[in-house]
């Protein structure tokens, strides 16, 4: 499903953002600190109003200074999580885990802190035993931390929402038509003739090294130009030989390419880039 | 969306050995292998924002948190409490000869007594709670003012306590060390609360306050330990009280063994130092009857202060509050009127959003990616 490297072939507009230097400049520096400034007011804000004069559902106090602490850090964790999350553009098996995991690892290496035997160990070091027991076992801790989470990330997405709808980028409207199902590609494209030997530049996605190591956009055409004498040999004329062997035959008749035939398609075969005649 | 990976799984590294074909070594090649995870073509799920996912996330998010705070500020609401501030620092209130005439060495405590009216009567556990305010129980070098290897019962700290606790770490006078020493200690709260009703017939009865389980358990069981020993005044006879105390640690509650010394719960509550300048904490618990419904009736009551602790010097207020308790704790209706006013941002964005789509994605539409 992923036609990644036809993508970047058919839209090469991609490119300019990184050209003009779009989000590396003063303007986007000034945005990010606006969040921040933003977020901060929150993150401290919403924690100190919610603790005020509050208690526990026993009764006890709540509002202590190591349990102010304890809900304005998760507060933040969960906040920079979710941030994380929305500025992650792949969600690949590795990125999940190591997101997920290191918001587990946050409550695991907490709840070891605060527990009893680090307490025995060194009472001086470690102050906060119980803190986290008796704190997050409280509902009003978790709809504080979850308003908070939340209002810290309220404005980027309508941010970003209304940036998407009102002046799109490039970027975005690739990724609005990729969204909905691309239109079957035009036959004509095939035919490009223009040479792409070296359409390789930098993209902070995966580029296509290994197609341009192999070589195979150098190979010869799968449509081969007649020349009297050499019938087609009952070869499809639809732009593309699978098995990436050499779709003419020398006049000696062995395969042109000395290549290894068992290699599968790269989705840019469909663009036949070389018009070699045949040798 | 998923975007999947493509297994092209050929050796590259056979080139650059077929190359050094009839050399000394076969050269290995340095090329990473091309696997999925070392190309970086592994699969993965694109987030993109599109109409169709932020829109409803919107109105879910507003429809979740609407009721919540609806739920919230309700509970809030039917929670009761009633704070009686008995400063005195303004003249004509009832403590006002107290806090005017407040001396340090006094034997004799002063008392003043001050009468409320509860219009509502208040049922189940009532939890009764001194309040401070002014008072910066945050202050860093305050709360860095204590020996908690002290107060977990270590002997050697006990005899040698913490350079944290300075000054307050050895008395001036006798030069021996302070149990419990530092500044959180020193300032323990000491002002004594009764509670009486005055019922219509004309009799006045003492409410029962209970004062065990006011701690957090674990500060109780773990946290705070008494040095080991039999007798409480035998194991601390080499160190002094604190400054402002009026009687040592292990005179504390002679009645009870089991709240004496470090593990009395008035001091373990005063130790969990507060977040806020304006704070309250747990003095005493007003368990509920099992015979009649109403723990406290409507009617006049009476609080009778023992008055012992100074706050007219920073302007500190002191109050006493009576609350009942609910599954989100005290009367805070913050929590309910913030759930509310986020649910209907969130509400109100996802109808200007929605709008703002349907009048440019048209747009958007007709403009075709160049190629």
């Amino acid at each position: 499903d992923d036609c990644l490297t036809q993508r970047m072939m058919s839209h090469p507009q991609l490119y300019i953002p990184g050209q003009l230097n779009l989000y590396f400049s003063k303007k986007a520096f000034f945005k990010c600190a606006i969040h921040s400034c933003y977020s901060s007011l929150v993150l401290f804000f919403i924690p100190y109003a919610a603790l005020h004069d509050t208690l526990r559902e026993d009764g006890k106090d709540a509002a202590d200074y190591q349990s102010f602490a304890l809900l304005t850090q998760t507060c933040l964790l969960f906040a920079v999580s979710i941030q994380l999350g929305l500025e992650m553009s792949y969600w690949t098996a590795v990125n999940t885990f190591f997101v997920l995991g290191s918001l587990a690892m946050y409550f695991v290496v907490t709840f070891t802190m605060y527990s009893n035997g680090m307490f025995l160990i060194l009472p001086a070091a470690f102050p906060f035993i119980g803190t986290a027991r008796n704190s997050l076992n409280q509902p009003n801790v978790w709809l504080t931390i979850i308003l908070t989470s939340i209002l810290c990330v309220l404005p980027v997405v309508t941010y970003r929402f209304l940036l998407i709808q009102l002046c799109p980028t490039i970027n975005d409207k690739v990724r609005q038509a990729r969204a909905t199902p691309p239109p079957p590609p035009r036959r004509t494209r095939i035919r490009r003739t223009s040479s792409r030997r070296s359409g390789y530049a930098f993209s902070h996605t995966q580029g296509y090294g290994d197609l341009v190591t192999s070589g195979r956009f150098l190979r010869r055409p799968a449509v081969v130009s007649w020349s009297p004498g050499f019938p087609p040999v009952g070869r499809a004329t639809s732009g593309f030989s699978p098995m990436g062997r050499s779709a003419g035959y020398s006049p000696t008749g062995r395969p042109q390419s000395s290549k290894v035939p068992d290699v599968e398609a790269t989705s840019l075969q469909m663009y036949r880039a070389i018009k070699d005649p045949p040798l | 969306m998923m975007a999947s990976s493509y297994n092209a799984k050929e050796e590259d590294g056979r080139n650059s050995n077929s190359s050094t074909h009839g050399g000394a070594a076969v050269a290995k090649s340095k090329k990473p292998d091309n696997t999925a995870f070392k190309q970086q073509r592994l699969p993965a799920w694109q987030p993109i924002l599109t109409a169709g996912n932020v829109l409803p996330a919107f109105f879910v998010i507003g429809l979740i948190f609407i009721p919540i705070g609806i739920g919230l500020y309700v509970t809030s609401n039917n929670i009761r409490e009633i704070e009686i501030d008995y400063t005195g620092s303004e003249s004509g209130s009832p403590c006002n000869d107290c806090s005017t005439n407040f001396t340090w060495n006094t034997t004799t405590p002063c008392i003043c007594t001050v009468n409320f009216t509860l219009n509502q009567p208040f049922e189940g556990n009532v939890y009764m709670y001194y309040g401070l305010s002014n008072f910066y129980q945050n202050h860093r070098r305050y709360v860095k003012s204590r020996d908690d290897s002290q107060l977990n019962g270590n002997i050697k700290s006990l005899k040698e306590p913490s350079k944290e606790c300075e000054p307050y770490r050895t008395d001036p006078v006798t030069k021996k060390p302070i149990a419990p020493c530092g500044a959180i200690a020193n300032s323990l709260f000491n002002d004594t609360l009764e509670l009486f009703h005055n019922e219509p017939n004309g009799r006045t009865t003492a409410v029962p306050l209970a004062k065990r389980g006011i701690a957090w358990y674990t500060d109780r069981t773990v946290k705070f330990r008494n040095p080991v020993g039999d007798n409480l005044s035998e194991v601390f006879k080499d160190t002094e009280k604190p400054m402002n105390w009026m009687k040592p640690v292990y005179e504390l509650d002679p009645s009870d063994p089991e709240n004496n010394g470090f593990i009395n719960e008035d001091f373990i509550v005063w130790m969990r130092t507060a977040a806020l300048p304006t704070f309250r904490k747990l003095y005493r618990i007003i368990h509920k009857n099992s015979s009649s419904t109403l723990t406290l009736p409507s009617g006049s009551y009476t609080l009778k202060v023992a008055y012992n602790y100074p706050v007219s010097s920073f302007d500190g207020r002191k109050r006493m509050i009576l609350s009942t308790i609910s599954w989100m704790g005290g009367k805070n209706p913050f929590l309910g009127i913030a759930y509310i006013t986020v649910g209907s941002i969130c509400f109100f964005l996802g109808v200007v959003l929605l709008i703002i789509h349907h009048k440019y994605d048209s747009r958007n539409n007709s403009a075709d990616i160049p190629n």
